[in-house]
């Protein structure tokens, strides 16, 4: 063959090429905070359904710590180098709306809503200045955990109220063990901790209608007054528990209860992984309340890319997300700890049909139903103020307990302080 | 030497103390990574291990990404160690010696370098590396270990200069050897243990850097093993089992560089400068 | 050896790299103080000398600077002594004193993350092994809370601190006493002078140097700890263990005030560098003395 056809044939091999060209792919980075390996496990198999199954749209995880991610996420999007999808809790949202690194996600949201019906209580913390700023993923709420069997040891009920739940946990204390473990030290989880009590004494609203500081009342005292008593009561090194101490605690026996989001995990690999024997309940209430409420997260996703390709694949992806068929195995990435937030991912098979999930059944059902009587400190007025985030980060509400129970001040004093100290962290 | 008997007991149950309170945590750590979880947890835990599990070390290396993170500090520390050296030799040598105006001064300035607080600069530097697109980059890791570790280094460089007795030096100037054949020929084989020294301190700081490391580094493929360590930790539990584990395996590369070189550094220090 | 543009060629490069490095930043950080920048990327206006004003009017600043003159004398204390008394022992011959020598410095090779993990879990009150320890030998008879009371937290951790350096300070200070020549003591062991007697004619005057150096960056060395109380106790409990680094890194990155951060930076710099100069000045002027 002559040069000139050579030529020609290789012009054509590469029009057909470019033609059928291998478009390039809306490449999308997702940051979330569940680091346990498991956890990331499984976020790889489902990313790796997903860009499979879409291959113009490929999603990348990397999984950032809670304890950084306040401190690295601005300092990200400052630099330019922000995620494209971010995991968030409410407060969180309020930080980076603050910095401008947040889109609004109302048209996915209310798709997604039709669709699978959002829980109410989930979508709130998200809905404030006219939009939606994160869309819900994950439910978490706090219950009283115990064994059935040393209840009954000790012939105690299942505490409803706070008197019987001081007549339970003083009972519990023996032998060496503690009643109940509460942590107390100066952080989120003793922050959620806190909260669960103030629920549950009346005083769930720390903010007034016109984004002042609602926290000093005779509600807010009582809770702090009793959350102290029962730490007495709890291990001596609770002033350093973050995450994992009280489960440990609960899991080797040593405590009595605990107030947790989910410790099925723990129990059935650490510890005996009977299911009969775990014991799941609302958090108690005050004796003049007439019912229990909890702590709730609603943990979500929020969209914190301002290019639209990017904005259209992560659309897509978060729809794939909240699919039935793959919403429960991304929920069962810790079985027992996440809740649905969906109607119908609550009765997703995908859910129901893990492994754990059956085990506890039951346990898990009774989350669900603790987790709709959840509130938010700070989300609780359906107005939400962004001091909430500084305050969250700064975990005023722990710090005000650390003051009863380090320094010994009266709860009222303490309380008095924690108004101060809040008001103010909200002026800047 | 001959000892009295005193003499000897409080030697030996001095050092008997030492050996307990900086072995013993060590121990139960290590045996603890073996240990089966409830033996772990127990409430009156073991000194000697009942049981024995490798599932820890399985989970740790197949669930993690704790081979990455070891690959990244062995990358990291050995690039900012090279870079330490390079530039900590040629800088002693400089100022312990030869002559020039504002030596004194220019050395007291470097050793200012100690009289802040690390946290102090990373939120400029912070700013300062993302204007360069250096944000989640081992090479900004390097950059920031190598500042921190050269004063110490130029400074422990000191002695072992001073150990090399002048008249070397003055004999090879005499054989009409220029500064920098000097340096290398002959002054470098004789301060080799000073070299090591500085290496290992260098490797060593680098290993076992956290702050700059957990917010300049970004994306997990990039991370380091205190940072990536610490993220292994349960966000909602605590698998004391994985974290032992993870501890041992940290513990463990350094512990094997210092079985092969350590005794350099200790003799590099002690044997050092005699005279 | 006289030959100057050698000798800057040879300095240029670590003291470039050093100016650029951290010089620089520090000079950023500085005029960060005279603005008013809160969540790091955001805006930012010239305000002058007032976070300055409020800062040093504030009671934030003062207690986290007693607290850590609080750390760095205690932990100079604690190290000190047990430094000295491990490299007196580590100077003497006996078998296997190579081995500790080399193995003496363990704590320092492991990351601090490690060194966190392992004492959490030891002082735990449920599962740890120290508090069982306790209790078997009488010495307690209920778990103990280390850092349940701001006493024994900041305690604690100077302890934890002083296990972590201790070691390296011991390697400094056995590098000093090898520089004792041997004949003094047999000198002296002729003369007829005890072990306490030698000790205090010879070593502690011939260690004497060391030390000073020793006392001076290993306070600044010691001042400037943040990972090992940041992990542990956040700084705290209540406050207790916030020393300045854990105030500034509080400041900028939970309270996102970062020109308030800056400015206790700045203040922070100025002081210590204060104290390395006098230090160094009053070092100087004693070894001119001998």
């Amino acid at each position: 063959m002559g040069l000139t056809r050579i030529l020609t044939l290789a012009g054509f091999a590469t029009t057909l090429l470019t033609g059928t060209a291998y478009a390039e792919p809306v490449n999308l980075t997702l940051w979330h905070m569940e680091q346990p390996p498991h956890r990331v496990q499984r976020m790889k198999e489902l990313l790796d359904e997903f860009n499979a199954a879409h291959p113009d749209i490929q999603v990348k995880q990397e999984p950032q710590s809670w304890g950084e991610i306040y401190a690295k996420a601005p300092a990200a999007f400052a630099a330019g180098n922000g995620p494209d999808l971010l995991f968030t809790i409410p407060d969180f949202t309020t930080v980076l709306k603050g910095i401008d690194a947040v889109v609004p996600v109302d048209d996915v949201v209310k798709d997604l809503d039709a669709k699978h019906g959002f829980v109410k209580a989930t979508l709130a913390p998200y809905q404030y200045d006219d939009h939606v700023w994160a869309v819900p993923a994950y439910n978490m709420a706090i219950s009283l955990w115990y064994r059935n069997s040393v209840l009954k040891a000790a012939g105690v009920e299942v505490p409803k109220t706070w008197s019987q739940w001081q007549a339970a946990a003083e009972k519990l204390s023996t032998d060496g063990k503690s009643g109940i473990g509460l942590p107390a030290n100066k952080q989120l989880y003793t922050d959620q901790t806190v909260y669960s009590f103030m629920v549950n004494s009346g005083a769930g609203d720390i903010y007034n209608a016109d984004g002042s500081i609602a926290f000093d009342k005779p509600e807010t005292v009582k809770a702090y007054d009793f959350y102290s008593k029962l730490a007495k009561l709890s291990p001596a090194d609770n002033g350093t528990w973050t995450w994992g101490e009280a489960e440990a605690c609960f899991a080797n026996s040593s405590c009595g209860m605990i107030l947790q989001f989910g410790v099925i995990n723990t129990y059935d690999t650490q510890a005996e992984g009977d299911a009969a024997d775990l014991g799941v309940a609302p958090v108690p209430h005050a004796d003049d309340q007439s019912d229990s409420a909890t702590i709730s997260y609603s943990n979500a996703i929020m969209l914190t890319t301002k290019d639209e390709a990017k904005q259209k694949a992560a659309k897509v992806f978060l729809a794939w997300l909240l699919e039935p068929a793959n919403y429960g195995r991304f929920l069962t990435m810790e079985p027992g700890l996440f809740l649905p937030v969906t109607d119908d991912g609550a009765k997703a098979e995908s859910f129901w049909n893990d492994k754990t999930v059956t085990k506890y059944k039951s346990q898990v059902e009774t989350m669900i139903a603790n987790s709709h009587r959840g509130k938010l400190f700070g989300f609780t007025t359906g107005k939400v103020f962004p001091s909430i985030g500084a305050i969250s980060a700064q975990n005023v509400i722990a710090e005000t307990l650390q003051h009863i129970v380090v320094d010994g001040q009266s709860a009222a004093d303490a309380v008095k302080a924690g108004q101060a100290r809040m008001s103010e962290v909200a002026k800047k | 030497m001959r000892r009295t008997l005193s003499q000897s007991l409080s030697l030996y149950g001095g050092l008997l103390l030492i050996v307990l309170v900086i072995g013993l945590p060590f121990w139960w750590v290590l045996t603890g990574s073996i240990k089966l979880p409830k033996e772990i947890i127990q409430r009156v835990p073991t000194m000697v291990p009942q049981s024995f599990t490798l599932q820890h070390f399985e989970k740790l290396l197949q669930a993690s990404d704790f081979p990455v993170y070891l690959l990244n500090s062995m990358v990291v520390a050995l690039f900012s160690t090279a870079f330490t050296v390079l530039l900590a030799l040629p800088a002693a040598y400089a100022f312990f010696r030869m002559e020039f105006p504002g030596r004194n001064a220019l050395y007291k300035t470097i050793l200012l370098a100690y009289a802040f607080p690390g946290v102090v600069v990373l939120i400029p530097l912070y700013g300062l590396f993302a204007k360069v697109g250096l944000i989640d980059s081992p090479v900004a890791l390097v950059i920031v270990n190598v500042a921190f570790a050269l004063p110490f280094s130029i400074w422990m460089m000191r002695s072992f200069l001073a150990s090399v007795p002048r008249e070397i030096e003055e004999a090879a100037v005499v054989d009409g050897a220029s500064t920098i054949t000097i340096l290398v020929r002959i002054l470098m084989p004789l301060i080799a243990p000073g070299i090591a020294s500085v290496a290992i301190f260098a490797f060593i700081s680098s290993w076992t850097e956290y702050l700059f490391a957990s917010v300049l580094i970004v994306s997990d493929a990039r991370r380091t093993i205190p940072v990536g360590f610490a993220g292994i930790i349960g966000q909602y539990q605590i698998d004391w089992g994985l974290l032992l584990a993870g501890a041992t395996a940290a513990i463990i590369p350094v512990v094997i560089l210092f079985a092969l070189v350590g005794r350099w550094f200790v003799s590099g220090l002690t044997d050092g400068a005699v005279k | 050896m006289k030959n100057t543009t050698l000798a800057f060629a040879f300095v240029s490069p670590a003291l470039i790299f050093l100016l650029a490095v951290l010089g620089w930043p520090l000079v950023q950080a500085a005029i960060l103080s005279f603005q008013d920048v809160g969540v790091i990327g955001s805006e930012g206006h010239f305000i002058g000398l007032g976070n300055y004003a409020t800062i040093l009017g504030g009671r934030g600043f003062w207690q986290a600077l007693g607290r850590s003159i609080v750390w760095v004398l205690s932990n100079a204390v604690v190290q000190t002594i047990l430094a000295l008394a491990t490299a007196l022992i580590l100077n003497q011959k006996f078998p296997g004193v190579r081995i500790a020598r080399t193995w003496i410095i363990l704590t320092r090779i492991v990351p601090t993350v490690v060194v966190v993990i392992i004492w959490r879990w030891l002082l735990s009150s449920s599962g740890g092994m120290i508090n069982p320890l306790l209790i078997q030998a009488g010495a307690i008879d209920r778990p103990v809370g280390f850092f349940a009371t701001r006493e024994s937290a900041m305690a604690t951790l100077i302890m934890i601190n002083s296990w972590r350096w201790f070691p390296f300070t011991t390697l400094m200070m056995l590098a000093g006493l090898t520089r004792i020549p041997g004949d003094l003591y047999e000198a002296a062991r002729v003369d007829g002078a005890g072990t306490f007697q030698r000790f205090k004619r010879i070593t502690w005057p011939l260690l004497h140097p060391t030390l000073m150096v020793l006392g001076v960056v290993g306070t600044l060395l010691s001042f400037n700890v943040f990972d090992v109380i940041w992990l542990l106790t956040a700084g705290g409990p209540a406050g207790a263990t916030q020393t300045l680094p854990v105030l500034i890194y509080e400041t900028a990155f939970k309270g996102y005030r970062l020109s308030q951060a800056a400015t206790i930076s700045v203040l922070t710099t100025i002081l210590l560098m204060g104290f390395a100069f006098f230090a160094t000045r009053a070092m100087a002027a004693a070894e001119a003395d001998r």
